[in-house]
């Protein structure tokens, strides 16, 4: 039997490693098991997760595994009684989690051990690779990612193929194909989780598009905050060197081409292409006007081609499969499948790879499982901080970049933080302005200055200090700087208000009207008081309060010093008579 | 090289391929607005100023990098493009912290360009200061004695030590160009044919003149006095506006051409018609002439006057018999006119009545001082009750006793009668200065506002007939400072000069940028005491009209010039920002909120930077490194908190500057300064 253990930064973080060493330290010299580990599973909300193989049959997937199992795994792993870990098996209902997707960009994650090459080419690795280098020309890899239809994943869904062509056309003796793992939106994951958990689909898929444009040197932009990543990437790297799939004359094909990574600052604006190269050059992260195109003058002034993580983790797929199995997926204009990454108040929250032409409720009822604590489903961001929301009402919309679009909200990287009744849009649009104005590289006035007015409103609403007209002021300030920003950081800032002043527009005018939050969210705008009748005067209540705001006798009913008190709900949380309320 | 053809707003023109949109219209005389772009600099695309409008494209593009294709249809002036340049500039301004004018020409009535003038007295240029006056103010030698000057009051100085003696040094200037062989004389512009009446030749009057003239129409002055100057000739006392100083500055204004008619009344000596007959455009400066009475009873007693006609009887050299015993009511400046004349004139005992205490009244302060110190007595929080005669002639007032109360409208606190409690005052003569009014006669036509003045366009000064105009005392709220006049006659000049023209008249109210600054930031100037004017003693002063001050000496003046903090931007002039922000009405208060953090000034050698004023168009970064090849300036910070500051926050890499003033001369608003 194999034991495998998903240790990607998810798993990890959830305690993989301590469930590894557990199950580690009980092993015997001769053991008649294997213990191994696997990338990143998808499955967030389950995490530990430990495989039991037998050979290559999945026999039993354990779940929120903790190192106490540990004996029982390994007792099962020996005597193949699998009812031993009957209660940490997952349920049939979390199974659909992974049965409803279709992988293709994921298809290696969370099955094959991400620093070996040879689980790599046993799952067919570098088979599309040898094919297009012995069999295609330039011209007709990017015939087949025409055909394929597949568009930037990144986020503004470019034609792929265009790209590449353009990047191809531009004369030059030197070029460069850079991948952009600058994943920085936050709640986003899906990048992370290929190269940590399938490096070499990476390194393929930008091999044969170095092929295609005429590349010889190819550059990782990753973050920095990604060290499992890049820790799996690099030794990749070194796999694929020694085996001749990097470097001079791969496979003895006469293609050469070698790799490099570098490791980004961390500054959001990074993930701008010509900001990318920017940094790559070694200068302040900051973008460039266009024209002229990467593909024209990009890296040190070079022709210059940049994809998405995954993007090019589609590549291989496509070049094993055709262009056409691909394009069979989706819709008119959206084509192949999408990752995701689904988070916030969702029952079920992971990475989900689905064809397009899916509904958004396909995604967060039929994959995610709904809302979580069953409350009310209120809206989901798409795209993160350049994205919008989508409101209940539109839930059928399908995945498609136009249809997306239509919304306000756009396709994005993936990102898909779905919020519930009780979260404030207004909050929440400022929370993605905290994020911009912040991460704003400062060389544009439109998004420089631009996004702090829209910061200062969104903060004077969520405190009560909202003015009448600071809606119009705000719609006013958002088409402003969508048209004047000079790169897609700023252009895209505005999404998320103008979304929620588009769907939500009642919650902006119930905080400056009547200085109410709907959502009991903005603590500025909360008043707490004691239902009188209610109150037993239990007295517990006075004494969780940090701020000592309440006060009363045993047994008889408490009250709140609103002027006292911060607004921090511990009352709510510890009342066991429902005594509190909050307006 | 292949041309190319495009539109720019209905204009066709030619250019190279490959050459931006910008390039080709700046070719043909068309500006598009840019702060961060420069011909020798590699492209940047900062400020946004530059959006505008293809004919078929969705998006705004930037004229600075966008390249010409041909046939391109633009626009750089559509509202969607207006509207961008608009938010533009107002996001740009709501961060840009800095004084376009010093505070002391914004809160000068005229806004004259006080800065200016004291650096030119600074420097021992006289006459070029008394140009720089003149610009706003035609009559600086006896503007310079009598104003109350806003001004001072406004004198950032005030916040090292003591403000500056702006008022006098204008005065010091202006009596020095006049006594030179070669005094500052401007020139007229070729003669218009146009003909402009002025009624009344007062400081409102004199200064429209003046302006109108040198716009080159021919302009008359009637006035109902036997000399020109109105209340400085016949309001302000002698020992305060020598009145030979006032004559010359008319004669000034007389040898530019002005005509000047004086003891012409109107509606007796000449009908209000026949003027508006014989002239293109009207401009009624006639005044306030009237006193108001006491208000109480007994004012109809012989030896009731007013403050103002008391004045103009003395001014004409008719000396009025006061008696020993003489009581002016009022606190303001007409009050100390008439109080301190009235010691000249011989009276022993001479009271100020005023119903509140020293701290609330109007008048300047070193009036009341000096007039304490010619032995006038002061009788705050008294209010005269009534006004007891014998034989039809004063012999008594009776007072009452006052106390402050809860503040009024203006602010100060409101005097409230102590009731029951009066005091009796033996005086021979009661003067009434509590105020001015205006009691236009022979203009019958002429609309006016229910307090009696003159009602004046608020822009344009016009009144209801087309034509004419109306400035001064005479209109809208009333009486005021000689500088209020001034200004209004500023504004009616231009109205009057666009009107003849046929040119609109239509004034914007100029947008300026503001600081605040704190005495804490002015902590590290080094403190010099403001010049004390000389003044005759009081025991010599008090018998005769001499002038009390005697005038600052060359080194006081100079010094006290040097004083000026020259708190306005040296760059205004040439400041693209502002000029920009100027073309078009903005309001950056509507997105005011958090400023950029202003360190401290970081010199370049010999250059001054000022962060509040960067804007952040890396001008001065990009040719340090491109065409200086030095890189010694950085961008520092993410976000809103970028600012330019020595590369990487480095400070030794400004000991690489070799002051090349590139940077300044490249910086479109005035945060880079090179000294010396």
């Amino acid at each position: 039997m194999r034991i495998v253990i998903g240790e990607g930064s998810c798993g990890i973080a959830a305690g993989a490693g301590k469930v590894h060493k557990a199950i580690e330290s009980l092993m015997t010299e001769n053991e008649v098991f294997t213990l191994g580990s696997t990338g990143c599973i998808g499955m967030c909300f389950l995490e530990p997760i430990v495989d039991l193989y037998d050979g290559k049959t999945l026999l039993r997937r354990l779940v929120k595994v903790k190192a106490s199992d540990a004996e029982n795994i390994v007792n099962c792993a020996r005597t193949g009684d699998l009812s031993l870990v009957d209660s940490i098996t997952i349920s049939k209902d979390d199974e659909e989690f992974l049965n409803r997707q279709t992988r293709i960009a994921l298809r290696h994650c969370g099955l094959i051990d991400p620093v070996s090459l040879d689980d790599y080419r046993e799952a067919d690795g570098y088979e599309a690779l040898e094919k297009v280098l012995k069999t295609m020309t330039p011209d007709e890899v990017i015939e087949e990612i025409k055909i394929s239809g597949l568009a930037g994943r990144g986020g503004a869904g470019f034609p792929t193929w265009f790209k590449w062509n353009a990047a191809r056309q531009s004369v030059s003796d030197t070029k460069y194909l850079i991948c952009n793992a600058d994943e920085g939106d936050p709640g986003a994951f899906m990048d992370r989780a290929v190269i940590e958990s399938d490096p070499h689909t990476l390194i393929e898929g930008m091999l044969i598009g170095a092929y295609a444009i005429g590349a010889k040197e190819m550059i990782v932009y990753v973050r920095a905050e990604y060290p499992l990543a890049i820790t799996h990437l690099e030794i990749a790297i070194e796999h694929a060197r020694k085996a001749n799939l990097l470097g001079e004359n791969i496979l003895g094909t006469g293609f050469s081409c070698d790799m490099r990574i570098k490791a980004g600052a961390g500054a959001f604006v990074c993930g701008e292409e010509t900001a990318l190269i920017e940094s790559l050059e070694g200068k302040r992260g900051m973008p460039r006007l266009k024209p002229p195109f990467p593909a024209q003058k990009g890296y040190m002034d070079e022709p210059s081609n940049i994809n998405n993580v995954e993007t090019f983790a589609n590549v291989a797929w496509i070049m094993n499969n055709g262009g056409a199995a691909f394009a069979a997926m989706g819709t008119e204009n959206s084509k192949g499948t999408k990752v995701f990454a689904l988070t916030g108040k969702i029952r079920k929250g992971g990475l989900v790879e689905i064809p397009m032409g899916k509904t958004l409720r396909d995604v967060i009822y039929g994959i995610g499982g709904g809302i979580r604590d069953d409350k009310e489903f209120k809206a989901v961001q798409m795209g993160g901080p350049s994205g919008g929301c989508i409101p209940k009402d539109l839930l059928d919309t399908v995945i498609d970049y136009k249809a997306l679009g239509a919304t306000g909200a756009i396709m994005g990287s993936g990102g898909m933080v779905v919020m519930d009744e009780s979260t404030c849009m207004v909050g929440m649009a400022k929370f993605f302005l905290d994020f911009t104005a912040l991460e704003s590289c400062g060389k544009c006035v439109h998004c420089r200055i631009g996004t702090r007015r829209m910061q200062e409103i969104l903060t004077r609403i969520v405190k009560g200090e909202g003015k009448e007209g600071d809606i119009e002021l705000l719609e006013e300030l958002c088409e402003a700087v969508k048209d004047g920003a000079l790169c897609g950081l700023g252009q895209t800032a505005p999404n998320p208000v103008l979304t929620t002043i588009r769907y939500f527009r009642n919650e902006y005018e119930a905080h400056i009207k009547d200085k109410k939050c709907p959502a009991k969210e903005c603590v500025d705008l909360l008043t707490y008081s004691i239902a009188e009748d209610k109150c037993k005067g239990c007295t517990l209540c006075a004494k969780k309060c940090p701020a000592k705001a309440i006060s009363g006798e045993v047994k008889k009913a408490h009250i709140i010093d609103s002027d006292m008190c911060i607004r921090c709900g511990q009352c709510v949380n510890t009342c066991r008579f429902g005594a509190i309320n909050v307006d | 090289m292949e041309q190319i053809k495009i539109t720019v707003n209905g204009i066709e023109m030619t250019g190279n391929k490959g050459e931006t949109i910008l390039n080709i219209a700046a070719k043909n005389g068309v500006e598009i607005p840019n702060l961060c772009y420069s011909p020798n600099l590699k492209l940047y695309g900062a400020c946004g100023l530059c959006l505008i409008e293809a004919e078929g494209m969705p998006k705004l593009m930037r004229a600075c990098s966008a390249v010409a294709n041909d046939g391109m249809v633009l626009s750089t002036e559509t509202e969607r493009v207006k509207k961008a340049r608009k938010i533009a500039l107002e996001l740009i301004m709501s961060d840009h912290e800095g004084d376009c004018v010093a505070p002391c020409s914004l809160n000068c009535p005229a806004h004259t360009d006080i800065q200016g003038y004291l650096k030119q007295i600074a420097l021992g240029n006289d006459s070029e200061a008394v140009r720089i006056i003149k610009e706003k103010i035609s009559i600086p030698a006896s503007i310079g004695r009598v104003c109350p000057h806003p001004c001072e009051s406004n004198c950032r100085r005030r916040l090292v030590e003591e403000p500056l003696s702006v008022a006098f040094l204008k005065a010091f200037a202006a009596d020095r160009d006049l006594e030179s062989d070669t005094p500052f004389k401007a020139v007229c512009e070729e003669s218009t044919g146009k003909k402009v009446a002025i009624i009344g030749g007062g400081p409102a009057g004199l200064n429209a003149a003046y302006y109108l003239r040198l716009s080159g129409h021919d302009v008359t002055i009637y006035d109902a006095m036997p000399e020109m100057g109105g209340m400085l000739r016949y309001g302000i006392p002698e020992y305060r506006l020598p009145k030979d100083v006032l004559r010359k500055e008319v004669k000034a204004i007389a040898d530019l051409g002005v005509k000047m008619q004086n003891n012409v009344k109107i509606g007796k000596d000449i009908s209000f018609d026949e003027i508006r007959k014989n002239a293109d455009a009207v401009l009624v400066t006639v005044g306030a002439w009237q006193g108001s009475s006491v208000g109480c009873k007994g004012e109809d007693l012989e030896g009731v006057l007013s403050g103002i006609d008391f004045l103009r009887e003395v001014n004409m050299g008719n000396i009025p018999d006061i008696g020993k015993n003489v009581a002016v009511v009022g606190g303001g400046n007409t009050a100390m006119d008439a109080c301190r004349t009235a010691v000249r004139c011989g009276a022993e005992n001479v009271y100020v009545i005023y119903r509140r205490t020293r701290a609330e009244a109007p008048a300047e302060d070193i009036e009341i001082e000096e007039a304490i110190e010619e032995g006038v007595q002061f009788l705050f929080l008294t209010n005269p009750d009534e006004i007891i005669g014998e034989n039809d002639k004063v012999k008594e007032v009776r007072l009452q006793i006052m106390e402050l109360g809860e503040p009024d409208a203006s602010g100060r606190r409101k005097p409230v009668p102590v009731e029951g409690e009066f005091k009796t005052l033996p005086v021979d003569t009661v003067i009434s200065a509590i105020g001015q009014k205006c009691a236009p006669a022979g203009f019958e036509e002429i609309e006016l506002t229910n307090r009696g003045t003159i009602l004046a366009d608020a822009t344009t000064c016009m009144t209801n007939l087309d034509g004419v105009f109306a400035a001064g005392d005479a209109t809208n709220k009333g009486a005021s400072i000689a500088i209020d006049a001034i200004a209004e006659a500023n504004t009616a000049a231009k109205a009057i000069n666009a009107y003849l023209l046929g040119m609109p008249m239509d004034f914007p109210k100029p947008y300026y940028s503001e600081r605040k600054v704190t005495a804490e930031m002015l902590a590290d100037r080094e403190k010099k005491a403001r010049a004390v004017m000389s003044v005759k003693a009081p025991e010599y002063r008090k018998n005769n009209f001499e002038s009390v001050i005697n005038g600052f000496t060359e080194e006081q003046a100079r010094e006290e010039a040097k004083r000026c903090l020259e708190c306005g931007c040296h760059d205004f002039k040439d400041c693209k920002l502002i000029r920009y922000a100027n073309d078009m009405p903005i309001s950056p208060e509507r997105l005011s909120g958090a400023k950029h953090e202003c360190y401290k000034e970081q010199k370049l050698v010999t250059i001054e930077r000022d962060q509040g004023k960067c804007i952040l168009c890396n001008l001065c970064v990009r040719t340090c490194k491109e065409n200086a090849g030095k890189g010694i300036l950085g961008l520092v910070g993410r976000g809103f908190r970028t600012v330019i500051k020595p590369e990487f926050d480095n400070p030794d890499t400004v000991a690489v500057c070799k002051d090349c003033h590139m940077c300044a001369d490249l910086c479109p608003t005035g945060a880079l300064k090179i000294l010396g």
